[in-house]
């Protein structure tokens, strides 16, 4: 029964989703889906806001009460959220308040930075780990000094052919590999979806 | 240990050092440089630029990323809601990530600040932060009626009661959504409302992401993308050189017509326009503070402020036959003097383009030092991993 009930659920509710797809009559579009399905919906939305927050709170509770590896900066996260959540409930969200002034000078400059530090990393293994040690790799860096070049101005100067060279790199030999990647990948979702709404497919209710 | 030996185990704080000068350098002493615009870009500029003064017609920005990825995004938000409050056209905002929601309030107010006459609820809605659980309800219910489905704005005014929802009922005439990420962008849209609705999809992403987007603007289930800041860069150009241009002497602020309608400013897109090499006035990125005439020209210009031609008279210089006025001799007196509008009619002559609206050519410029320090990289890593093969080859 504690698996039959959530399977009989799942395939029920995908059907259920197929139809509503396929068939466009107002019982799927307006009886089903804004009269039924959409205030559920709403109603689920904020539960899970406070699932999150339950979870991680009590994660970082427990990592302080076992003095858990790094438990110093649980802190830092209560700190946080609280002073946050207060400012937003208290001040608005509006410009001019502390919530905003948190993002402009706290959220977005910190965020910023550890997103920097790519250019470090990228530059560094440039020098240190691309090398031309055979002919596949030859062609890849070929290609990436073609592309880099003709994304900037100065790629422009040096020769107006670059652009077009870049872009029929891009067009053709990375949308051939994107697109076989792509359709392996849907193929692969269709059928693991059906595999899961036909009920083979059981590994989502746990056990073997 | 030799040279070649040297720079293969050049330590990487040297790099660290060489990365930073490259990209801090050129942020803090910019320099002119033209951004070719790409067929993606100009695709969007025109597809948006096509709804400009209709008031049955809107744009959707969907903001699908935080703070990270602000530097590459957060300039074609703004190129983007610039270019909608020049030419008049609705915008709609929402974002599924609570923080996102900032981001867009952000962007707005960065750009209304220079828009004084542009109201939220009349000229832009924000829907706000909508909870990524009611995404797909969300988007599939806009397209049957977008009030119903959204209900109320991020200030909690009914939409069905906002001036901006006259003329604008679901995908039919919200034709447009632009969706920002710094991960894989517009997958929901593409999904659900294309297939169903017919709606147009454009995006905007981080440069690293862009490769995966080629599939589907090649197919045209993208009408457009702004690709990383080189996008930005193309955008914020386009919109200099067609939105936000001015025949010297007409208002700044968006006029209205005898029915009431709001008037466009700018003009249209041009490809010719773009080749014309008279374009690039428009387009310098250094502070630019002199405003320069043929002498027709000034007397073309003082005639439409003929009771303000003695101050101009008294800032005026003559060189090479041309006449100069430069903006930053002018005391504040004289500024209360010449008025709101003549003042900015004159400054508006320099050119001189804010700096929150050049802030993706300012980094392109580093982005040009970065790109050739990091190929100069590879190149000198390779140059010394041969000879150092070559000499191990011969040693044995």
């Amino acid at each position: 029964m504690k698996k039959t009930i959530p399977l009989i659920i799942v395939i029920a509710g995908g059907i259920v989703w197929l139809l509503w797809v396929f068939i466009p009559h107002r019982v799927m579009a307006d009886d089903f889906y804004y009269k039924f399905y959409m205030p559920w919906a709403r109603a689920m939305a904020p539960f899970a806001i406070i699932l999150g927050v339950f979870s991680l709170s009590m994660m970082h509770t427990a990592k302080i009460r076992r003095r858990a590896p790094k438990w110093q900066y649980s802190y830092f996260f209560f700190a946080g959220f609280i002073a946050t959540s207060l400012a937003g409930f208290i001040g608005g969200t509006q410009k001019g308040g502390l919530y905003m002034w948190m993002f402009e000078n706290m959220a977005m400059p910190m965020s910023a930075t550890m997103f920097s530090l790519l250019a470090f990393y990228m530059a560094s293994a440039a020098y240190k780990a691309f090398r031309a040690r055979s002919a596949e790799a030859t062609v890849l860096l070929l290609a990436a000094i073609v592309v880099m070049l003709a994304q900037v101005p100065i790629g422009v100067k040096i020769s107006k052919y670059l652009p077009n060279i870049s872009q029929w790199i891009l067009d053709v030999p990375n949308l051939a590999a994107k697109r076989g990647i792509m359709l392996g990948v849907g193929l692969g979702s269709v059928a693991t979806t059906l595999k899961i709404m036909l009920g083979i497919e059981r590994s989502y209710l746990g056990g073997d | 240990m030799n040279i070649f030996e040297r720079i293969q185990q050049l330590d990487r704080r040297w790099i660290y050092i060489v990365v930073a000068l490259a990209i801090a350098l050129p942020l803090a002493f910019p320099f002119n440089s033209d951004n070719i615009t790409s067929p993606p870009t100009e695709n969007l500029y025109q597809f948006i630029d096509s709804f400009a003064g209709r008031p049955d017609r809107a744009i959707l920005l969907s903001f699908y990323h935080d703070a990270s990825t602000m530097p590459e995004l957060f300039p074609m938000e703004v190129a983007i809601l610039r270019h909608c409050f020049e030419r008049n056209i609705k915008v709609f905002t929402l974002t599924w990530l609570p923080s996102a929601g900032p981001i867009i309030d952000y962007a707005i107010n960065t750009v209304k600040e220079d828009y004084p006459n542009i109201k939220s609820g009349v000229d832009y809605c924000n829907f706000g932060y909508i909870p990524a659980s009611l995404a797909m309800p969300t988007v599939l219910g806009m397209g049957d009626n977008i009030a119903a489905s959204v209900k109320t704005d991020a200030e909690g005014r009914k939409l069905e009661n906002l001036e901006i929802m006259k003329g604008i009922t679901n995908y039919s005439e919200m034709n447009l959504v632009i969706e920002f990420s710094g991960s894989s962008a517009g997958g929901m849209w593409l999904f659900y409302a294309r297939p169903k609705f017919g709606l147009n999809i454009a995006v905007g992403v981080t440069a690293v992401m862009a490769a995966d987007e080629y599939p589907y603007l090649q197919t045209g289930q993208f009408i457009g993308m702004l690709a990383g800041l080189k996008g930005a860069a193309e955008y914020e150009k386009l919109t200099d050189v067609f939105g936000a241009y001015r025949e010297p002497g007409t208002p700044l602020d968006l006029g209205v017509d005898e029915d009431g309608n709001k008037i466009p400013h700018g003009r249209s897109f041009s490809s010719d326009i773009l080749r014309d090499e008279s374009i690039q006035k428009y387009l310098n990125i250094t502070p630019q503070h002199i405003a320069k005439f043929k002498p027709k020209e000034y007397q073309q210009f003082v005639d439409k402020h003929p009771e303000k031609k003695a101050i101009f008279d008294s800032l005026k210089e003559e060189k090479d036959g041309m006449i100069e006025i430069d903006v930053t001799k002018v005391t504040e007196a004289q500024k209360d003097e010449l008025g709101y509008v003549a003042f900015n009619d004159l400054n508006r002559l320099t050119y001189n383009i804010p700096y929150k609206f050049k802030v993706a050519r300012i980094g392109m410029n580093a982005q040009s030092v970065a790109h050739i320090m990091i190929i100069v990289f590879i190149v000198l890593g390779n140059i010394g991993y041969f000879i150092q093969k070559a000499r191990q080859a011969k040693q044995q």
